[in-house]
């Protein structure tokens, strides 16, 4: 079963045509590693996809949800009750961690649980612990994200996105905000998630980590999806130009 | 010495008056200052508008114009006399005197709030909305409890400054401290209450200081 459908999904800003209409179907325990040029959408794409931006056509299915479908070639959203459905569904890493600063560890990760999914406290600082055991960062939470480096923030960002159960997570450039040497960690987690065949879709531009953990990649420039395949074969044998081109920067 | 104790007396009751003018302003003006700054930032044009256009009055025209507009106002514009209005030992001035200083201090914490919330980054309200938050939670658990820490140093500015401003409510006639300050001095040809009432406010402000350096201080446990 597919967990994530975009179908010919059309997004402008202003007279800037930033999606032309792009396909992307995640399986279930599939990472998909989107790389591209700057300016190419995908962020776009993954704010899209994550309800942070709305599309002006196409359609959108995520776990089974229809958030958006397009009729006389305009989108139609879902209404508020199946949005909050939708959003129950996956979870989002932002770049810049977006952790909320005046909450500890491990409020940040069980605020959603217990307001929003309204589980008990008790098990959601069950489901926070399992977490941050996972995340190595028990220790860390009682501490504030001030207090933390951009590596364990990071973390905490992967934990609370995971904390509800999602049945994907999107990436958009984990670890592009981080120092070189912590770039490496939260790498290991996912792939970690990977090998655990959490449903993921990472933007990146760490081109080894995309060929090593991905099972597919998608190459996007421009709007398009120029060119997708078994992560491998797009890292060493690209067949397009601009593909070629853009790993040959790599 | 007795005459000193004499003077403290007499000033209590208009000090009294002046706390209590002191609160209420803020009771009111605090939350009617978050409708103001949402108002200033509604999509609605008409709404924003207007908004804006009531802290360019509030902001100015003189304090004391305005109080003696709201004390005055509804008879002189609609023919309701209100003066003679008593709830108790509240006259309709005492009232005239918050509403005044309410409307006048929410265009203030207004400004200071819509700047607190607009220094926001949009990255707080997107981990909220993808984590599922409504609008009000995201608003009163994510962004306000930040806000709040951001403005506190500009309210603390405002607060001090409501605490001189209470003896405008003289322009209406409410008997509070420097009224009654005003009055003794001139009965006993003296400046000493005078005096007694500027420690009176110098006394007051700093205990202010000293509560919003507490508060200050708690909201320090993040950056
Ligand atoms: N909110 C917005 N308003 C206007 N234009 C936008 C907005 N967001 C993105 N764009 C534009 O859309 C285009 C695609 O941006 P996007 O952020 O999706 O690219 P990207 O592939 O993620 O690039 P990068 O690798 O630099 O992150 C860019 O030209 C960008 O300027
Ligand atoms: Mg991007």
């Amino acid at each position: 079963m597919s967990v994530l459908e975009m179908k010919n999904i059309h997004k402008s800003f202003g007279s800037l045509e930033v999606l032309k209409g792009i396909d992307l179907t995640v399986e279930k325990g599939e990472v998909v590693a989107v790389i591209g040029p700057s300016g190419g959408g995908k962020s776009t794409l993954l704010r899209c996809a994550t309800t942070l931006e709305t599309i002006d056509k196409g359609e959108i299915i995520i776990g089974g949800d229809i958030l958006v479908t397009t009729k006389d070639d305009k989108a139609v959203y879902c209404d508020k009750k199946m949005l909050q459905e939708v959003r129950s569904k996956f979870g989002l890493v932002f770049q810049g961690f977006n952790l909320f600063p005046h909450f500890s560890v491990r409020r940040n990760i069980t605020e959603a649980l217990i307001h929003v999914h309204k589980k008990s406290k008790e098990d959601a600082d069950q489901i926070c612990d399992q977490l941050l055991t996972k995340m190595g960062m028990l220790d860390k939470a009682d501490s504030y994200p001030c207090n933390l480096s951009g590596g364990q923030q990071q973390r905490v960002g992967i934990a609370r996105a995971l904390a509800t159960n999602p049945d994907i997570i999107f990436f958009d450039e984990p670890t592009s905000a981080l120092d070189p040497e912590l770039t490496a960690g939260i790498l290991k987690v996912i792939r970690d998630l990977a090998e655990e065949k959490m449903t993921m879709v990472i933007v990146t531009h760490e081109m080894s980590f995309a060929r090593d953990v991905a099972d597919r990649i998608i190459f996007m420039d421009g709007g398009v999806i120029v060119e997708q395949g078994h992560a491998k074969d797009i890292i060493n044998n690209p067949k397009s130009e601009r593909t070629k081109s853009f790993l040959a920067g790599y | 010495m007795d005459k000193l104790i004499s003077i403290l007396t007499q000033l209590g009751s208009g000090f009294l008056t002046s706390i209590a003018l002191f609160f209420l302003t803020l009771i009111f003006s605090i939350p009617l200052g978050l409708l103001v700054a949402k108002g200033r930032m509604s999509k609605n044009i008409v709404i924003s508008s207007l908004v804006r256009f009531y802290i360019s009055v509030m902001r100015g025209t003189p304090l004391m114009l305005q109080l003696l507009l709201v004390y005055f106002g509804p008879y002189y514009l609609f023919n309701i006399n209100l003066r003679n209005l008593k709830l108790g030992p509240i006259d309709y001035r005492n009232i005239a005197a918050v509403i005044g200083f309410s409307l006048n201090y929410a265009a203030y914490f207004g400004e200071i709030f819509r700047s607190g919330i607009q220094s926001m980054s949009k990255g707080q309200y997107e981990a909220a909305t993808v984590l599922g938050f409504s609008k009000t939670q995201t608003y009163f658990r994510i962004i306000l409890p930040q806000v709040v820490k951001r403005v506190l140093p500009a309210v603390t500015n405002e607060i001090i400054t409501l605490v001189k401003d209470t003896s405008l409510a003289q322009a209406i006639s409410v008997i509070e401290m420097f009224t009654v300050a005003k009055q003794i001095s001139a009965a006993q040809a003296s400046v000493i209450p005078l005096f007694v009432a500027g420690v009176f406010y110098y006394v007051f402000n700093g205990l202010v200081e000293i509560v919003m350096n507490r508060i200050e201080k708690k909201m320090n446990y993040y950056q």
